[in-house]
């Protein structure tokens, strides 16, 4: 295995548990109604949707016709 | 929600307006390091008068060189750099930080009834940063002053001369203090109302100043970013604007117009403030239409963002592209109409009294009305590829920045200085200086419109003979303008050497910075009043409660009215 | 006529009470006053963000940009992929740091903060190892370089002023600056720490995924 493949593995795997922690604590914050909780929420939402975008790196979804 | 009287409700009591903290004691905590607002505008406005005198030397020596055809004043070289500081200093040194940090400041904590702004550490820092800012820009001269405009267009700004680059460091700091202030004031203006005081019943001037927070601080980050750019490109070599190197030179219009079309409206939706007050206090009649012209500089400010392009519509743009930003420019003459329709039906059958801020606030009608239909004329496309770059533009901006902005600044600085020195000025004197402001200043600029519609080109130092005479009617009546503004310091020196004393409303307004003593304590309040309705009701009772009674003011009580009545 | 103090209405505790209204105003406003610097702060990234885009669809025919003669390298998804999880990971072990601290468990607060800066300082480490391989001809080479070291750059000097603000801030719980109720400086540090991941998850699909 190739350090790129290894890096995708781990990439990969590490996505998968910070994605899951993210809606954890979104799911946490979610009844709170404060200006930072808000502000919170969002930033939490948006952390998971960059583990989605690791994981369509990893599996060369993204970029189109395959990455470095 | 606290309630000052039975039966009258008036929103949440902010606990934390309560609270006076001692008043500083040594010379340096008082004048140099204040973190009171009231000082730190009057800093604004000193440091920013010393800008504008300077800024206004270098307008001097662009008439002069202009008196002959092939004037040889200055160099073309150093023709280049007096304009481009001229502009550069009176947009960011002078109106900005005067509309919104020396009224903004002054004005602006005491009318929502607090103590400060929001945080008076910050307010310090973002005013010293201006006279640093300042000196950084003018010392520009020293190692060769930017030459491509206030503007500053690659690729000529690549490869202009070392002060360019100090140039990006003093814009790139103010504007750091102009973001800091925006933040400033829009939590302030947020937060911090007197009990009772709603949106609605805030005066014009505060929705003014509210509407201009958001430009402040999203619009000059923008900015910033393009200076940065610029800058790194300069030293570093970074290549962003430079066509060879895979750069463009129009991303940088577009970067810098993002900010500096919203920045206009920073130099005159404060200034639209100034005359909503000034117009209702000296017709003794309610500003009219109250909601339109608050909505309206909230919908100029946001419509600000979207018109941006319409400067660049020389430089090669798709026309299609055009088309939605001279629709929307169009669009956004309409809630300004809105407000000159507004304020001409305030003082329509008013009793005026017709004192300086009065004559400068409806020169002020006059004037920026012309410079707004300029403006249209701008916004067309194909009148735009003619009048693009010629002195068609210099006149129409000049009218409403000058003609606009700094007219409302006189008016306001006529308005508020009993109120901030506690000394009368010299009406006469006062009328005189208007006089001379304003024919000086229309004779000035109006030749210019018909020379750049002849084809007379901007930023030249030598111009064709047909235009001699206009040129140099244009000069000699800018003489008369540089007399007025002369006059003008005159009548403020002489006002603090033997100015009558003012009392705490000389003009019978109703505004609450007038219910306190000139100059205010530094607490502004003892007790934070309560506020009943919006303050432009001329010919009702004042709408507040608990004023502290200064010696002379005339106090409210839930059972006894009064009725402010001009004194001078 | 004093303006009655009716809102909170504790007659026995008038003190207790007062200041915390004080408390919890002053809080809002600085709350307030730190979100609108971060939407400056958002203006700031979004006016090179336009510039990358302006200049990668509308001004370079081609991308990665052709240099003399011969195309650019892409950059390396795979590693950006994985230095990208270990900051997400920061902003997750952040919110636990303060969840931790709201609910009074120091050990926990410790435990995530410190975490936090680690995994912060392994991303700032990351992007040197990226900086040192790159292969697109520097910051100063041509347009790809000035807009990726730009941008990331300044996103890494927002990381790197990020682990200073996290630790200050830890050194400020070791000197009992907050309190389980009132912790002010917490929220903003975790604010701005889930700002700065975010601009980096717009930053990653920019660079590595477009």
């Amino acid at each position: 295995m190739d350090l790129a493949t290894i890096e995708k593995v781990v990439a990969f795997i590490g996505a998968l548990i910070v994605f899951a922690f993210a809606l954890v604590g979104l799911k946490g914050e979610w009844h709170k109604n404060g200006l930072d909780d808000n502000v919170t929420k969002v930033l939490l939402g948006l952390m998971a949707f960059g583990c989605v975008l690791v994981v369509l790196a990893c599996f060369g979804v993204l970029p189109k016709g395959g990455g470095a | 929600m606290a309630t000052v009287a039975p039966g009258v409700p008036t929103g949440p009591y902010h606990a934390v307006l309560d609270h006076i903290h001692p008043e500083p004691t040594s010379f340096i905590r008082k004048y140099i390091f204040s973190i009171d607002a009231k000082v730190i505008g009057i800093q604004y406005m000193i440091t920013g008068a010393i800008f504008f005198v300077i800024a206004g030397l270098l307008a001097e020596i662009i008439r002069t060189q202009l008196l002959s055809p092939h004037g040889a004043i200055i160099s073309a070289a150093t023709y280049n750099s007096v304009y481009s500081m001229h502009g550069s200093a009176m947009v960011w040194f002078v109106v900005i930080p005067l509309l919104t940090g020396a009224f903004g400041n002054f004005v602006m904590p005491m009318q929502i009834g607090a103590r400060d702004v929001a945080f008076p550490w910050l307010n310090l820092v973002a005013f010293w940063i201006f006279p640093v800012a300042g000196v950084i820009l003018f010392s520009s001269f020293l190692v060769g002053a930017p030459d491509a405009g206030w503007t500053e267009y690659p690729p000529i700004s690549l490869m202009g001369p070392p002060g360019t680059n100090l140039w990006c460091i003093a814009v790139f700091l103010i504007g750091v203090s102009s973001t800091m202030t925006g933040i400033n004031f829009l939590v302030t203006m947020y937060k911090m109302r007197a009990p009772g005081m709603t949106f609605t019943r805030m005066p014009l001037f505060v929705w003014a100043q509210l509407a201009t927070t958001p430009l402040l601080f999203i619009a000059t980050t923008a900015l910033g970013a393009a200076l940065a750019a610029l800058f790194i490109e300069r030293v570093f070599g970074v290549p962003f604007y430079d066509p060879k190197r895979g750069g463009s030179p129009v991303l940088w219009q577009h970067m810098f117009w993002f900010y500096s079309h919203p920045a206009v409206y920073i130099m005159i939706i404060p200034g639209f403030g100034i005359i909503s007050e000034v117009l209702p206090t000296f017709a003794r009649k309610p500003i009219f239409g109250y909601k339109m012209i608050a909505f309206s500089s909230v919908a100029i400010s946001l419509l600000s963002f979207s018109v941006w392009a319409h400067h660049m519509f020389t430089s090669g743009m798709v026309p299609w592209l055009q088309l939605p930003f001279m629709i929307i420019t169009m669009v956004i003459a309409i809630p300004t109409g809105v407000k000159i329709f507004s304020w001409m039906a305030t003082l329509w059958g008013g009793s005026i009294n017709w004192k300086t801020p009065a004559l400068y606030a409806t020169g002020f009608l006059i004037t920026f009305t012309y410079g707004g239909l300029t403006g249209f004329f701008l916004a067309a496309v194909p009148a735009d590829y003619h009048e693009h770059g010629t002195y068609f533009v210099v006149a129409h901006f000049h009218y409403v920045l000058y003609g606009g902005s700094i007219m409302s600044m006189f008016a306001g600085i006529y308005y508020w200085w009993p109120k901030m020195t506690g000394r009368m000025y010299n009406e006469k004197l006062g009328q005189l200086q208007f006089w001379l402001t304003f024919i000086g200043f229309n004779a000035t600029f109006t030749p210019m419109h018909w020379l750049g519609l002849l084809g007379m080109p901007r930023r030249v130092a030598t111009y064709d003979p047909q235009f001699t005479f206009w040129n140099q009617f244009a000069t000699i009546s800018s003489y008369v303008m540089a007399l007025g503004t002369v006059l003008f310091f005159y009548i403020l020196f002489d006002s603090f050497r033997n100015g009558k004393k003012a009392g705490p409303n000389p003009w019978g307004a109703r505004t609450l910075e007038w219910m306190v003593s000139s100059p205010p304590p530094y607490y502004n309040f003892k007790k934070i009043p309560a506020v009943l309705a919006a303050p432009y009701d001329f010919g009702n009772p004042l709408p507040y409660l608990g004023l502290d009674a200064a010696p002379g003011a005339t106090e409210a009580t839930p059972t006894h009215a009064s009725h402010p009545v001009p004194t001078y | 006529m004093a303006v009655s103090v009716a809102s909170h209405g504790h007659a026995h505790d008038d003190h207790g009470g007062h200041d915390d209204i004080i408390y919890q105003e002053t809080r809002d406003m600085r709350l307030m006053g730190f979100v609108l610097f971060l939407v400056s702060d958002v203006v700031l990234f979004s006016s090179y963000i336009f510039a990358y885009i302006y200049l990668r669809n509308s001004i370079q025919p081609t991308w990665p940009p052709i240099v003399n003669g011969h195309q650019l390298p892409r950059l390396d998804t795979a590693f950006a992929a994985f230095n990208s999880v270990v900051l997400f990971g920061s902003g997750v072990t952040m919110h636990y740091a303060l969840e931790n601290w709201k609910h009074a468990n120091k050990r926990g607060f410790n435990l995530f903060m410190w975490l936090t800066i680690f995994l912060g300082l392994g991303f700032l480490g990351g992007q040197g190892y990226e900086y040192a391989h790159a292969q697109i001809g520097g910051w100063n080479g041509n347009i790809f370089g000035a807009s990726f070291f730009t941008l990331t750059g300044m996103h890494g000097i927002h990381v790197f002023l990020g682990v200073c603000f996290l630790f200050a801030l830890w050194i400020q719980t070791r000197l009992g600056v907050y309190t389980q109720d009132k912790f002010f400086g917490l929220t903003a540090g975790t604010l701005y720490w889930h700002f700065v991941d975010v601009i980096w998850v717009v930053l990653f699909f920019l660079f590595y995924l477009w």
